[in-house]
């Protein structure tokens, strides 16, 4: 059987993650009481365990030269990795401005810049797809179930 | 209690005919959407079920619950993304069958197993109350945390191909849950100084975050959610794939009863809940099934299983609301809330005080079974054309709007960006094997686990070996090595040198 190569850098983000996060817990909870931290020990002491038995595994599988240290698999398909920063990044605007541009029009610009970084070109599709999403949004959370979402100019011109 | 009390019961029922179907039919709308929880959408109409009598009320809630267990499997077949966390398990098998072009069919077996599998529970319940919740006494706060870890472990076990990955998956989700005041002193722990997390990690955040953002961020490399070469047969899919999944349902029919008993006896634990129910079923069917190497590879058993338990959870949550005035959850909260409201008193005298409303919540719910068939099984068809649309248009929508209901919960703007947050762990997750189921689970079941722990804790001063001592949790304890070690032992069994040797 073909050995695969596999990729231990990436294999080893997310528990650097969840290692980072279980020093965290264990440093800022340092001078709580004991039963108020309890729980936390107790699953951050276990999690710190699994991880190092994955750095082991990994470090074995590095040392048959069966992984490299690559983060490849996060990166790939690389003609797509720009597309899903953008996308990340869009949504992250839409959230910053919602207190200024609000529900619908925020949702609407956000809508279309997204189609737009997908590589959709047709202009009715970039016009019909955010404008129907952004209108069946405003009325369940704005008109029907009148949630606590910022108001915008497109709120504040319907309100009146 | 009499066949002809039972049969009055039925037909007062079915006169409310009305309201159960607008129970369902927001019942299904809520579970489709991630993010909408049946206990917010209740909270919301609480002006309204306080206002109509208490029957209507009664009628209404519980067809909305119910629908809203059904409902959930739906995204998860079609998008993976689950519309809650009891369709998590859904999504192992669901989605593959709608990658190879069987989304009808899926959908089509999902409400089956799950009408069939709660209408079964419920009928059970109704005969069997009394003696059911009796059930939930047993259970205290040791067995309770080993309740906890065993539905954690067979969800790591199960969800994540690698049992160590899908072990540290689970137990960074607990690590994350843990986040929040303590239930002791109110001492905040890793909040980062967000007032925010004060009350904890958002759920609705987590689940939207790991599930529909993180799907929607890894679905853009393909063209449809539909596999190329099953393109083809999901674009023909006919009335006869509809017709495939009831036969399929009906040749299972034995499948649906055992494992809607799993959620049923899960549902009466309190706080244990769908998400374990559905996993555990799923382990259980594939350690019994002659070919449990086909699970997760998109087979009807592994949509049944979890789909039917799912269910089968909602009979078995409302039992000790009503022998013991403990709600099994918190959609069973707000309904003993409206119930208390309109002079019904829960608990074991319920049953001789007033027994129309002790057996007439699981006759509505039968009752709103047999609606939600009639009513849902002509739309598989329709949904299923979703994994047809381009996911060039269906990935915008999912970011954006899932992102704008992850502010539903607690109506916080920070809540959005949590939900983007854990989006990006979750793509990291996907792209590297670390189950993201084991990880929500991990957050739900975080301050479950710690307030069992503590009280147990006190309880035994401070001793873990309490963990030990009770006859229920050693059983339990039994049944969670059983559970680990069988598949193991029939994986080597499979593959030990001498049976590979031709």
């Amino acid at each position: 059987m073909e050995r695969q190569s596999k990729a231990l850098g990436a294999d080893l983000v997310i528990p650097g993650l969840a290692l980072a996060f279980a020093i965290y817990f264990f440093v800022s909870t340092a001078d709580l009481i004991w039963e108020a931290k309890a729980n936390g020990v107790v699953i951050g002491i276990a999690l710190v365990v699994l991880i190092a038995l994955q750095v082991v595994r990994a470090a074995l599988q590095l040392k048959k030269g069966e992984g490299s240290r690559g983060f490849d698999p996060l990166w790939q398909p690389r003609d797509l990795l720009w597309k899903r920063i953008g996308l990340v990044a869009v949504t992250a605007l839409f959230i910053a401005t919602l207190p200024w541009l609000g529900l619908t029009l925020g949702l609407w610009l956000g809508m279309l810049a997204q189609l737009w970084i997908i590589g959709v070109r047709r202009w009715k599709t970039l016009m019909l797809l955010p404008t129907g999403t952004a209108a069946c949004v405003y009325l369940l959370f704005i008109f029907v179930l009148d949630s606590g979402f910022p108001h915008g100019p497109i709120e504040m011109l319907l309100a009146r | 209690m009499t066949w002809q009390f039972l049969l009055d019961q039925f037909a007062a029922q079915f006169a409310l005919w009305w309201v159960v179907w607008l129970g369902i039919l927001l019942g299904i709308v809520v579970g489709i959407l991630p993010g909408f929880s049946p206990q917010n959408t209740l909270i919301m109409l609480l002006p309204l079920t306080l206002a109509v009598p208490v029957d209507q009320a009664l009628a209404f809630m519980v067809a909305l619950y119910c629908a809203n267990h059904l409902a959930g499997g739906v995204p998860a077949i079609l998008m993976r993304i689950p519309g809650s966390g009891g369709a998590a398990a859904t999504t192992l098998d669901g989605y593959p069958m709608a990658r190879k072009g069987q989304a009808q069919q899926a959908i089509v077996l999902s409400f089956t197993a799950s009408v069939f599998g709660g209408l079964i529970t419920t009928l059970a319940t109704i005969a069997l109350l009394p003696w059911l919740s009796k059930l939930g006494l047993y259970l205290r706060s040791v067995e309770m945390v080993i309740i906890m870890l065993f539905g954690l472990t067979l969800i790591a076990v199960i969800a994540a191909k690698d049992t160590l990955k899908g072990l540290i998956s689970g137990f960074f989700g607990l690590l994350i849950g843990v986040i929040g005041t303590d239930h002791v002193y109110s001492e905040p722990r890793a909040t980062m100084g967000f007032l925010e997390l004060y009350d904890g990690v958002p759920l609705v955040a987590a689940l939207i975050g790991l599930f529909a953002v993180s799907e929607a961020l890894v679905m853009i490399e393909e063209k449809m959610i539909v596999e190329d070469d099953a393109r083809e047969r999901a674009m023909q899919a006919s009335w006869a794939d509809t017709i495939e999944g009831l036969r399929i349902t009906v040749e299972k029919w034995w499948h649906i009863v055992w494992t809607a008993f799993i959620g049923l006896f899960i549902g009466i634990v309190p706080g244990a809940g769908a998400s374990i129910a559905s996993f555990v079923a799923y382990q259980q069917s594939r350690m019994w099934s002659k070919t449990p190497e086909l699970y997760g590879t998109g087979i009807p058993e592994g949509v049944i299983a979890p789909e039917s338990a799912n269910n089968g959870v909602t009979s078995g949550t409302l039992v000790p609301m009503m022998a013991l005035g403990v709600p099994g959850g918190s959609t069973a909260a707000v309904m003993m809330i409206v119930l208390q409201y309109h002079g019904m008193v829960m608990g074991p005298r319920l049953f001789s005080t007033n027994p129309g409303l002790a057996y007439g919540v699981f006759v509505s719910m039968a009752v709103a079974y047999i609606f939600m068939i009639i009513t849902i099984l002509p739309l598989a068809r329709f949904m299923a054309r979703i994994v047809l649309i381009e996911t060039k248009y269906l990935v915008p929508i999912i970011l954006l709007v899932t992102i704008v209901a992850a502010f539903s919960e607690r109506q916080y703007t920070f809540d959005m960006g949590l939900a983007l947050l854990f989006g990006v762990i979750g793509y990291i997750a996907h792209k590297t094997n670390y189950h993201v189921t084991a990880m929500l689970v991990g957050v739900i079941l975080g301050p479950l686990f710690e307030q069992y722990l503590v009280r147990a804790l006190r309880i035994s001063e401070g001793d873990l070996t309490v963990l030990f001592t009770s006859p229920v949790g050693n059983a339990l304890w039994a049944l969670l090595v059983f559970s680990l070690v069988v598949p193991l032992a029939r994986s080597w069994w499979t593959n030990r040198p001498s049976r590979r040797q031709p």
